[in-house]
Order: structure tokens, then sequence, then C-alpha cells
């Protein structure tokens, strides 16, 4: 996903872009004029929902973006609570998982009552903290944008149902005025989806959620929603029935509409390129990967449940359930809490076949072709472990509607063996039989254990091929290495050897380049971002102080991520 | 036994005669009918496309018994044929219909003679210890259409039994004996499928002997080879006298007496033909009298020389019977310890013993969805209701992988067109289970429930490979839980047939060849998705990635956290050693010091070096590997594991287009590792590691392979000039060309790209006014000369077409992102 860059207006970018690629004189141009910030960053009624629900100790959460406005909004917000109370304002800098989600562990390190939200947000709903999220404001201009889609309108028969990225939605009214002037003689149905709320509040119990992305056979219609929009359809109606029209760029909100709603055309309208993308094979492409991956898992003997939020409503009870459901396939599960997933992180478990990341909806598709073992989703984890079940073409990502919707029943096991597409024939899976086999007769069953032990045991195992160990044990058994070997005979102590001394990048005795160096160092001077840094060489110069106190600002440096840039007073 | 032969040389018909013989046809349409072709498509097209069983019973007379010498115990025979198909896509229906056998009938066309063909399902029965019998079919062709003398015919049947026995002498084998065909010893038959009358010479040795007062053993002796017999003399010579009437003994007492009666009724001179036939004792019923030209010569020739009693003489008396062939297949067939008491039970083929039967292949049931397991019980005995051990391909004995116990519903004889419910089937027969297809996707080995101790019988060996690929998916995507369904039923039907899913969740059927996978997707669409749309891609070959020569430098690549290099250089394995691997003469498994053994002698490896091979991949047994070639090099040991793992992900998906790699022998020069275990773990191994591999094989002159066909092609002289233009055309080179002696016919032999092989059927059928008709089958792996790193080159044009339909980056991946600079 490339993200276009000529853009000078003070605006939220709304996916990962990393802001070092711009020039520095670019982003002086990018300092947004006090007026313009709080209206961008809407102050007044950030400031409103503090004093309103007298909130004292605030987390104010920047995605890597944004980190560079935080002084300023922190400014002006003190400016508008007033110096009078005692609201204390503590800057989040980057989280553990996606920055679209809120981050709950980050704020209780400060006892925050609420969370600010800035930036591009998946509106998953928090468990403990409630948040406010500021969208930002993306310029859009409503007479391209409606003349986009009333010519497209005019060419499809199709109702349309229109979304869009949260930070188009102040200009949603307008467009939606607009085209409503503009195809008054047209007759086709339209449907404008809404943002459900900027207030999140935690649910206590998410099983009371009103199945947000579900659909809800309401009297009226069917209530859809996705990633903070909602709308409805009438009765008898499905969303095959129309096409989507999504304002926005095409990022990881888009990916989901696509994936969820993959039976319906979909046209997209970008905003900064004015144009009109209809051609989303690439996002169909996606779909098809991802049933590859299902068909992956399926044969995986060993699952490892990578935990990708610590925030989204019942994220817990998600991890529970994909136990559950890893152990009655018969497969081995571990649960691995690692922040955010990257390929170095995930070779360190060479024993897992697949990885499910449990994460907010938008985070939750990894590319996973870096990847030694697939990453899929827990909905993906449904299909491939719960025998029987088969892949119709739907597609759930958030998945709290996954707990609402299949509430583990217990399914008749089918008479027939799995057939797996990779090995392309039938595989075992766990047996129901070994198990009854075993209960009826107790009196064999340590006979039987010790038979198993007893097994001759190849001599020359392939190490390190997937799918032939059945737990963690059986995996480091067949390694070749087993650990260091002591040398019985030699009872000499060993002489004495210098090593290398030096760093790895370029140890004493090799030609070492200053350059390299330097780019450890942190330059410690203006109020500035500066210079790039080793987030090793961060990790250990500030990880340990997880806070920080910096130009009256909190900031945390809890979770650093690659090329980050290093913010310093 | 099973009935094997060339595409077109008349196994179908000629079974059809058999089946007649045992009642279950009608004589007259015997030939016509081809009962074993089930499938409407295999009727229309006139070729067999599935194996299919049938089990004949037949009672000999005791007359005809009489000099038999084996053991008997009455007079009757119970014969499990199944007849195969010929044409070289289906030939795993061959090798699936072998496995089951102990004899093989093999029908060789006396005009077209050995074909290609017919030597590679000769050479498959013979490996699976499977004794052969020959027969010459379309005599009828020789008297009717080319209307040949005796002499000329005689030299060329002998031609064909010498070629057949050429290919048979190659394949020594003392249990097996001699298996060579003798047409004195009755071993060779000559037949006419269509018009359902054959003849061994044991039948005229009979009429003849007592004639002229001699044995019948001498007369048969006589009856062939260099003896002549001239009528005017009354005086057999070894040597043709030269006089006028001096004949050869096969021509003056079998050809032309055959001759005479053909001609005389193809002419409708029945004033003659009734006395001929009176001296031959054969009768004719009055109805039969009223018929003209070929139909009344059809029927005389069935009456006087009935196909079935010939062939089912011969084989009766020249094949195994299941106790004696079972005697020395055993070790061919059984994989576990060959004095265990499976091995014994299967030896003596006892039906008291435990059950052991192998399950060849699945044939889809008359309700959708459901298959019979046919296969053959080589001891004990399986009925209905009997529980079952299903062992499959992967089974590995005192394991609990692929391993099933069910019961059999039902136990079946297969009967053609029809099946036959039975109580139980004993050993040496073949059968056909229901209740067991949900657990067997092609073959298998059962035993009883409680015999866990058995190994299973070895898995065949197949002769083609799936080399033929197609994308299918279909039209409406809410049909993908039919297609899934219908792939896997797919899967089941036939022995050869690959259903797989790609990196880019696309299903992938591959086939033999081009007509095999039409049938494939045909059978998919119409019998397994209940007719649903399907949408399938142009055909899809599978490359191979390799290098030219040893890497110009040696690269080095960083670990994400730097604290670890590893060096390595790429290199092409030694001419021949990749097939080995392929084959399994080297492999993990192998005693190092073996192999070891084998690189040194046969590859020029130094000995030391071989020991340190590190892995084979992909998947393990793959023909590329590892080779350590560091010195003093501490915690070495310790990234081993991890060094493979990347190997054996990198070798799965090259570096140019993501496909296998092939022959590349990756030599690790040097590793630099952090002093600390926890900064030098798989997380910082594995991704380098894979790094490191492509940009050896980057810096190694990577090359493409594309497999290639052997393509045998029969026609005659005209027909040259426009088989050649076309293999021209289509990057093909010939490299054989031979006339087939004593005919017209051409044999030419070349190699085809795959790539460029489809379509080439129809293209050779219109340049060659239908005269050439082309058998492809995949031969080997050929590097592609151009650089696929050049743009523009044709390597690269495939690279990009590859990669495109994998849905990568149009670019490869530059070598810079691989290799790190220090």
């Amino acid at each position: 996903m490339t993200q276009p860059k000529a853009q000078f207006h003070p605006r939220f970018l709304s996916s990962r872009i990393s802001s070092s690629s711009r020039s520095r004189t670019q982003r002086r141009a990018c300092q947004p004029p006090a007026m313009e910030l709080e209206l961008n960053f809407e102050i007044s009624q950030t400031a409103e929902f503090i004093l309103s629900r007298s909130f004292t100790r605030v987390a104010l959460q920047f995605p890597d973006d944004l980190l560079k406005h935080s002084t300023k909004v922190v400014t002006c917000l003190r400016n508008k609570l007033g110096s009078g109370n005692k609201v204390g304002l503590f800057v989040m800098a980057d989280t553990t998982f996606g920055s679209c989600c809120v981050d709950e562990v980050g704020a209780s390190h400060i006892n925050a009552d609420c969370v600010i939200h800035y930036g591009h947000t998946c509106l998953s709903p928090t468990s403990t903290i409630p948040a406010f999220c500021v969208f930002g404001k993306a310029s859009i201009s409503v007479s391209r944008c409606v003349e986009k889609l009333s010519s497209y309108v005019g060419t499809n028969g199709k109702p349309i149902v229109v979304l869009y990225g949260l930070e188009y939605a102040h200009a949603i009214s307008q467009v939606k005025g607009a085209l409503v002037e503009a195809m008054s003689n047209a007759k086709v149905e339209l449907i404008f989806s809404d943002v459900m709320c900027s207030i999140i509040n935690p649910l206590e119990d998410h099983r009371k959620s009103d199945g947000l992305g579900g659909c809800l056979g309401a009297a009226t219609g069917t209530r859809y929603s996705l990633g903070g929009l909602t709308w409805d359809l009438p009765e008898g109606r499905g969303m095959e029935d129309y096409s989507l029209f999504w304002i926005g760029p095409e990022n990881s909100a888009f990916s989901n509409v696509v994936l969820t709603f993959n039976g319906s055309e979909i046209v997209r309208y970008d905003a900064t390129e004015d144009r009109l993308v209809t051609d989303v094979s690439q996002q169909k492409r996606i779909l098809k990967r991802r049933y590859y991956l299902v068909e992956r898992a399926k044969d995986a003997n060993m699952v490892g449940i990578l935990v990708g939020t610590l925030g989204v409503a019942g994220y817990l009870h998600m991890i529970h359930q994909m136990k559950e459901l890893i152990m009655l396939a018969g497969k081995k599960a571990y649960t691995l809490v690692m922040g955010r997933p990257n390929p170095a992180k995930l070779a360190n478990f060479p024993e897992c076949d697949v990885f499910i990341y449990v994460s907010c909806a938008q985070t939750a598709l990894l590319d996973s072709k870096e990847f030694l073992a697939p990453v899929i989703t827990p909905f993906e984890a449904m299909l491939a472990f719960s025998s029987g079940s088969q892949w119709t073409g739907t597609y759930v990502m958030e998945f709290r509607d996954l707990i609402n919707s299949s509430q583990l029943e217990v399914r008749k096991r089918p008479e027939e063996a799995r057939f797996s597409f990779l090995k392309g024939g039938y595989v075992e899976d766990f047996e129901p039989q070994e198990n009854e086999g075993e209960d009826n007769d107790r009196a064999l069953a340590l006979a039987n254990a010790t038979e198993k032990a007893l097994q001759l045991r190849d001599r020359n195992p392939d190490s390190l091929v997937k799918g032939i160990a059945k737990s963690g044990a059986d995996f480091f058994v067949t390694r070749s290495y087993h650990g260091l070997e002591t040398h019985a005979n030699s009872s000499l102590p060993e002489p004495y050897l210098i090593g290398r001394i030096g760093k790895a990048s370029g140890y004493e005795d090799e030609r070492s380049e200053p350059e390299t160096l330097n780019e450890d160092i942190i330059v410690l001077t203006s109020k500035e971002w500066q210079g790039e840094a080793n987030p090793e060489v961060i990790g250990s110069a500030l990880g340990a102080l997880p806070w920080s106190y910096c130009n009256g600002v909190w900031i945390s440096w809890l979770h650093i991520k690659q090329n980050v840039k290093v913010l310093t007073h | 036994m099973s009935v094997i032969a060339h595409v077109d040389h008349g196994k179908s018909t000629l079974t059809d005669s058999l089946v007649a013989a045992a009642g279950i046809i009608a004589q007259e349409v015997a030939g016509d009918v081809r009962m074993t072709d089930t499938r409407a498509d295999e009727a229309e097209r006139g070729i067999t496309i599935k194996s299919t069983g049938i089990s004949l019973y037949y009672e000999m007379t005791d007359d005809s018994l009489k000099s038999y010498k084996g053991e008997r115990q009455g007079n009757e025979y119970l014969i499990n044929l199944i007849d195969s198909p010929g044409h070289v896509d289906f030939s795993s229906e061959v090798t699936a219909a072998l496995r089951i056998t102990d004899g093989a009938l093999v029908v060789v066309d006396c005009i077209e003679g050995v074909c290609v063909q017919t030597e590679t399902v000769l050479l498959q029965a013979l490996g699976e210890r499977i004794r052969p019998v020959l027969t010459v079919n379309k005599m009828d062709r020789c008297f009717l259409e080319l209307q040949v003398d005796g002499e000329e015919a005689y030299q060329t049947f002998q031609r064909v039994i010498e070629n057949a026995n050429v290919i048979m002498a190659t394949y020594e084998d003392p249990l097996l004996g001699d298996v060579q065909v003798y047409p004195e010893k009755g071993t060779v038959a000559f037949s006419a499928g269509l018009h359902g009358w054959a003849f061994t010479l044991t039948n005229f040795a009979k009429m003849y002997a007592s004639k002229f007062g001699v044995d019948e053993a001498k007369m048969m002796e006589r009856l062939w080879g260099e003896n002549f017999f001239d009528p005017a003399t009354k005086k057999w010579t070894t040597k043709n006298t030269g006089s006028a009437t001096c004949k050869r003994g096969f021509v003056q007492f079998c050809y032309e007496p055959i001759k005479q009666i053909i001609n005389t009724c193809m002419n409708d001179q029945k004033d003659k033909l009734w006395p001929m036939l009176q001296k031959l004792n054969v009768t004719m019923k009055s109805d039969e009298k009223e018929l003209m030209g070929k139909a009344l010569m059809k029927r005389v020739m069935q009456t006087w020389l009935p196909a079935s009693s010939a062939l089912l003489e011969m084989m009766i008396f020249h094949l195994p019977s299941p106790s004696k062939a079972q005697k020395y297949r055993v070790e061919n067939l059984y994989e576990g310890p060959l004095d265990d008491v499976y091995a014994n039970a299967i030896r003596n083929c006892d039906p008291e013993g435990p059950l052991m039967l192998y399950v060849s292949k699945m044939i889809p049931a008359s309700d959708k969805g459901r298959f019979f397991a046919f296969g053959r019980v080589f001891s004990g005995k399986v009925s209905t209701g009997l529980k079952v051990r299903i062992m499959g391909p992967n089974y590995v004995p005192g394991e609990k992988k692929d391993l099933y116990v069910k019961s059999v519903q039902r136990t079946v004889i297969w009967m053609g067109k029809k099946q036959e419910t039975v109580e139980d089937v004993p050993c040496g027969n073949t059968v056909a289970m229901v209740g067991l297809d949900q657990f067997i996707t092609k073959n298998a080995t059962l035993t009883n429930e409680k015999e866990v101790d058995a190994h299973p019988i070895r898995a065949m060996k197949f002769s083609v490979s799936p080399v033929v690929r197609v994308a299918v998916q279909c039209k409406v995507a809410s049909d993908l839980p039919k297609l899934v369904e219908g792939l896997k039923r797919l899967a089941k039907s036939d022995p050869m047939v690959l259903c797989s899913i790609e990196e880019s969740g696309e299903h992938i059927v591959a086939g033999a060849g081009e007509l095999h996978l039409e049938i494939c997707l045909k059978d998919l669409q119409e019998d397994f998705m209940g007719g649903a749309e399907i949408i399938k891609s142009d055909p899809v070959v599978s490359f191979r990635e390799t290098v030219l020569e040893r890497s110009c430098r040696t690269v080095m690549s960083k670990s994400p956290n730097k604290h670890n290099r590893l060096y390595m250089e790429a290199r092409p394995l030694e001419e021949g050693l990749a097939e080995a691997i392929d084959e399994g003469r080297i492999g993990p498994r192998d005693d190092p010091k073996i192999r070891s053994k084998i690189l040194a002698e046969e590859y020029g490896w130094d000995k030391d070096l071989a020991k340190k091979i590190w892995c084979f991949g992909p998947e393990t047994t793959g023909p590329n590997m590892v080779v350590d070639m560091c010195k003093g090099v501490q915690y070495l040991n310790e990234i081993k594991d991890s060094v493979v793992a990347g190997f054996q992900w990198a070798s799965k998906e090259g570096a140019l287009a993501e496909e296998n790699m092939r022959g590349i022998c990756f030599e690790v020069c040097d590793v630099v590792l952090h002093a600390d275990a926890i900064h030098r773990g798989g997380g910082q191994i594995i991704p380098t590691a894979r790094r490191v591999f492509y940009a050896s094989q980057l810096t190694a002159k990577p090359r493409l392979l594309e497999p290639v066909y052997l393509v045998e092609i029969q026609a005659p002289e005209q027909a040259l000039g426009g088989i050649y233009s076309v293999l021209n055309q289509k990057r093909g080179h010939v490299f054989e060309e031979m006339q087939r002696p004593g005919t017209p016919l051409y044999n030419i032999k070349a190699y085809l790209p795959v790539i460029e092989s489809f379509g080439f059927s129809s293209t050779l059928r219109a340049a060659t006014s239908g005269q050439a008709f082309p058998q492809c089958v995949f031969d080997h792996w050929d590097m592609m000369s151009s650089d696929p790193m050049e743009p523009n080159s044709q390597a690269a044009a495939h690279v990009a077409e590859i990669r495109k339909r994998k849905g990568l980056k149009e670019q490869m991946t530059p070598l810079s992102e691989y290799e790190d600079k220090l």
C-alpha cells in the first residue's frame, strides 16, 4: 500500500506511513497553525468529553506519524481545559500492538481514567477504560466525490451502500446532501452508513454487546456494521444485492470491507488522487490466499496463539475459545505474547505449524509470505479446526462476532477422514476411537503407554520438518542439537581463549566504519525529531525508563518500533 | 491376470471374447460390445480410460486339461481379469491392474508390432514379477487388409515375438525364471479379437498329431521355426528345399488353412465351405448358414477357433495360479520382514491366514460420491461386516498415522458393467468393497483388526508422473464446497491425478497428459460436482530452478540483529546426481558411509565432504543439498537445525519464481555467530539462512529447468515431413528415426518441451492428415539456455509469467535484498 505524499495540509495519515521518508523541510511546512490544529484534533470536543465526565487522568494516544504534534495538542488542550482544574494529561507513544486500538495496558500504567485516541482507529470496544476517538479530518473535495459517485450510480443499476474511511466522516453529511440533490431524478436506492460513535464505553460483558459487525434482525430490516460504520438494509435484502462505494484510501479498513462483503461489487473513490478505482482484484486475491492458509492450518499439529491485543473486549475469552477449539481438534496449543509479530520473532518458534493472531479486525491480516509459518485469524482457525466446517464464502473479521455466532457447539464428528489438499490424500486427525479405547480398558492403559514409549525411534530423523512432531517436546527430541555436550574423557580445564572484541556490526579485528557507529548515538538537542536510531539501542537506553518527563509532557517509551523517530529534549 | 498393450492393439475387443465364453455376453456380439469399456466416453472415443475388472468362471473339459502338468483340483477355473487402458496417459491404471494380478496377456498388433507402450507395460509387469503370455492380435488384418502370403506373415509374427522377447530378456529374474515367450511352447497365441477367433499352436498340433501319428509336443515344435514340410515328398526338413511345394510348417498347417477358410467365406463359396468345415469337425447351426460374407466368416472362425478357448487354455496352462505366483511375489509385495506370519501367509496364499489385502484403485459407484475399494486378497479372507485395519500409504508400523479401523459393509465381485455381492472372498482373488471409501484416498493395505504388527504392502511405483496442471475454480463462488468435494472424489477415482492447492489459493489438478487431464476435468464437473460449472485455466507447467555454475563470490547475509553472519556459495550438482536422488539411490536415510562411497566413486566427491551433507530438500528428500564446508566454527551444530529449516523453505520456493529448486548444492563456507545463545536462535538464523540461500543462488547464474516429454510417433513415410515441421515449430528435436522392418511405418522418437505440447496431438494430426499419433511421457528436466536475469529472454518471460500467476511482485527481488555487506 503506497501513500501519496504530496499533501502539506495537517492531516492524519490513515495507515502506517513512516514520516521518515519526508524531508525535514517538508516537516516544517507541516506545522499546523493553532486554529487548524484545534479543529483537526477536535480539541473542544475532547475537552468537553473530559470535563463532562470529570476525568482527572487522561492518556493521549498518538500513532507514530502524529506523535510530532503531541506537544502542541497537549498545550491546546490544556488551554481549553482551563488552568483551574487539575486534569493530568499524558502522552502515549506507539503501542505494543496496532495503533488503531486503544492501548489500555499503557493507559493503566498511569492509572488513566480515559484515553483519547488520535488517528486511524478500528473502533474496537475496550474492556475497562472509556475512550474518545479523534478521527481527524482528511481533506476531500465534496463536489468531485459526488460527481464520481453519481457517474458511477448512472452506469450501475444496483442500489448502493456508501462506506468511507473514518477520517472522511466529517465530510459525509455534505456529500450526502450534495448527492441527494444531484440524484434527485434517478431512482437508485442509496444508503449512507453512519459512524457508530466516537466514544467507546467499556463493555462489562461483551456478550451483551449488540453484535457489532454482525447483522441483527431489527424490526425494520437488517443492521450491518463494520469498522465503526453502521447501516441498515431494508428487510429481505442482503449485501449481495448492493454495490459498495468506498470513500478512502486502500488500507486495512478497506481490505476488511472487501473480504467481508466479497460477494458484492465494490468501487473505491480515492480522495487524495481524485479517482475511481474499480479493480479490487488484489483484494480478491487476498481472499484466495487466506483460503490457502486455512488449508495449511488444517494440516498443522502445533498451533501458536499470538496475543495481538490486550485491549479489545473479549480477547481473553477468544483465546480460551481458541485453546479449546485446538484441543478438541487434537492439536497442541501454545499461547505467545510477543507484541507485534515479525518474521524473526515467529521463527523463534519453529515448532509451531501455524499461528493464530488474536487481535482487532484491522491488524488481523498479516501478510505471511515472509513468515515461516502462516498467521491466520480466529475466524480462519474456526474453519480449519472445527471438523466438517467448510468455507462458504462468508468472512468474519471481528472476533466478537465469532464469539456471538458460534458457541462451540459440539459438532457431530463426520464419518469421513479429512482430505488434505496439501498432501493430496486423507490425513488422520485426532481419532476419537483412540480415546474410547483407552477409556474402555484402563487396565491396559499403562501397558499401552509403555508400549508407545518403547517404540523404536527413527535414528535419522528429519529435524525441523514441519508436521511430524505432535508437541513441543516431540519437536525438540527430533532436533539434531540437544545442547552442549560434556566431554567426560578430558578432565583438564579448557585453555583460556581471548575472544573477539567489539560489536557484531564490525569487530575490532575487522575494518570498522565509523558511520555505522554514529547511527547508534542519540543526539539530545532540540525539541525536534532527530536522526534514526537503532531500536535496540533506544530500547536499552530508554527501555528501563518506561515514562519520561519531557517538555512538560509525559511520554511513554514502553514500546518502540523499528526505525521510529526519537523525540528528545 | 491383466490384459496389457499399446493403445489400439485390441485389448478390450479381445477381452470381450473371453467374457463371452463365460456366458456373460452373447458370442455374436463379442468384439463389438466392449464389455469392459463401461463409461460413456470410453465407448465414444473408442479408447479404454479406466481399467475394469471382471471375474470369469470357466469349466474346462477333462479332455482339454489332460496335458496340463501342474497340480489341479477339479476342472473349474476362476479367472480375475482386468482390462487396462493402452494410452500412455492412463498407464497408472495399468500399474494398478498389474499389482493385483499374477499374469499378463500382452496383446500386440501383428502389423504395428511392439510399440513404446507395449515395452513400458511389459517392463512394468516384469518389475512386479508378473508372468506374461503374448498374443499376436489383429490377424484378420493379415488376411483381409494386407493379404500377405504365408511366409511374409510368418516373418512378421516372428519379428513381433522376437521384439517382445528382446525386452523380456533384459529382465532377468531367477525367481520368475525364463519369461520369454515361444509359440512352440504355447505361450504365444494368434488372435483376431474383432472376429473373436484365436489359436495357439496347440490347437493345430492336436489336430495334426493324430493325422501324422506323432506326439503333440513334437508336432508343436514342427509348427514353428525352421521346419519345412513338402507335401509332395511328405517329409519334414529344417531348410527350405527350394521346391515349390515346400513350405514352412506354420505356413503349411496353420496359416494356409485359415486363409483358405476365410477366403471361401468372404467369397461366399458355401458349397466349398461346408465340406471343409466338416473335415475340421466344425458344425454350424442352420440359421448361421444363412449368413453372408464377413458375418459368415466371423461366425465360422468363431466356431472353429474360438478365441476364448485358445486364450483360456494358454492362460490356464502358462500363467501361474495365485498360490504359485505369490511364492515369488511376496518379496516384491511385502514391506515387513519376510519371515513373519504375514509374509508367510502371502507366500502360501493361505486362506486361513491373516487377511492381507491391497487396494489398488477406487471405482466410482453408481450412487454419486461413493466408491468401491478395488483390490486383491493376498492372504486370508475378506467378508461382509469384517472389521479391517486400513493402513494408508503414509502408515508407519507402530504409529497411529494414516491408520483407521473400519468395517467392510459389503464385498462385491466385479463383473464389468455389473457387480455381484458375495459373502466372502478368499485369497488370490480380486474384490471390491463398500464402506471403506471415506478412509482410502487411492490405495491402502487392509488387514484384520487385531493384526497390529502387520506391515503394509509396498506402494505402487508409477511410470508416469503428473506434470500437466491446470488451476480450476468454480464459476459461482458459493459452489466452492462442491468443488472441494469434487476434487476429493476426483483424487480418489484416479491413481495418478493429483489435487492440490497453490500458495495463491488456487486449486490445481495435475495429470499425466493433456488427454488424462481432459478426462479428469470432465469427470470432475459432470460426475463429482453434479454439473456445477467450473473455470479452468490454461495448462500450467511447473518449472525448476537451478544454477549453471559456482557462485561468482562467497555471499554473506546478516541476521536481523546483525550479530550473526552466514557465508555461502552455490554450485550445480554433478550430472546424474539429481536423478540419483530422485530415484532414492542417494537420500537422507542412507548410511553416511555408503552414501559417501557412492558420491566419491561415481560423482568424484571428496570422501570427507560427502559425510558433511547436512540435508536434502525440499521436503527433506529433494534433489538439492547443503554441505558444511566450514572449518572450526564454534556453535555450528547449534544452528544446523535452523539452517536446515531455512533450506527446506528456500529450496521449495526458489528466488526466481518460487518454483522448486533442483540440482543445487549449497556450501556453507563460513559462519560467524554471536557468543550468546539467545542471539543466535532460530528467529535470527532461519530467515537469514533463507536469504543467503537466495543470494548464493542468484550469484551462481540461475537458470530455469523445464520438463521435457519423450514423444514417440508412428507414421508412414509420407507423414514424416509434417511431423518434422510440427516438431521444429514446437522446439522439439528428433533423436531417433527408424523404419519398422517389414512395414512402411516409421518410428520417431523426439524430445518435446512440455510447455509446447499443448495441442501438439491435434496440430500433428492436422499436419499429417491424421496419420501420426504421438505418445508423450515425461522424460527429464532440461535447462533453458537463456538467462532469466536478462530482460526479454525467453526464460525471463517464463519467470514473469509464473510470478504473475502466483501473484508475486513482477520484478524479482534483487540480490541486494538478500546479500549484506560487511
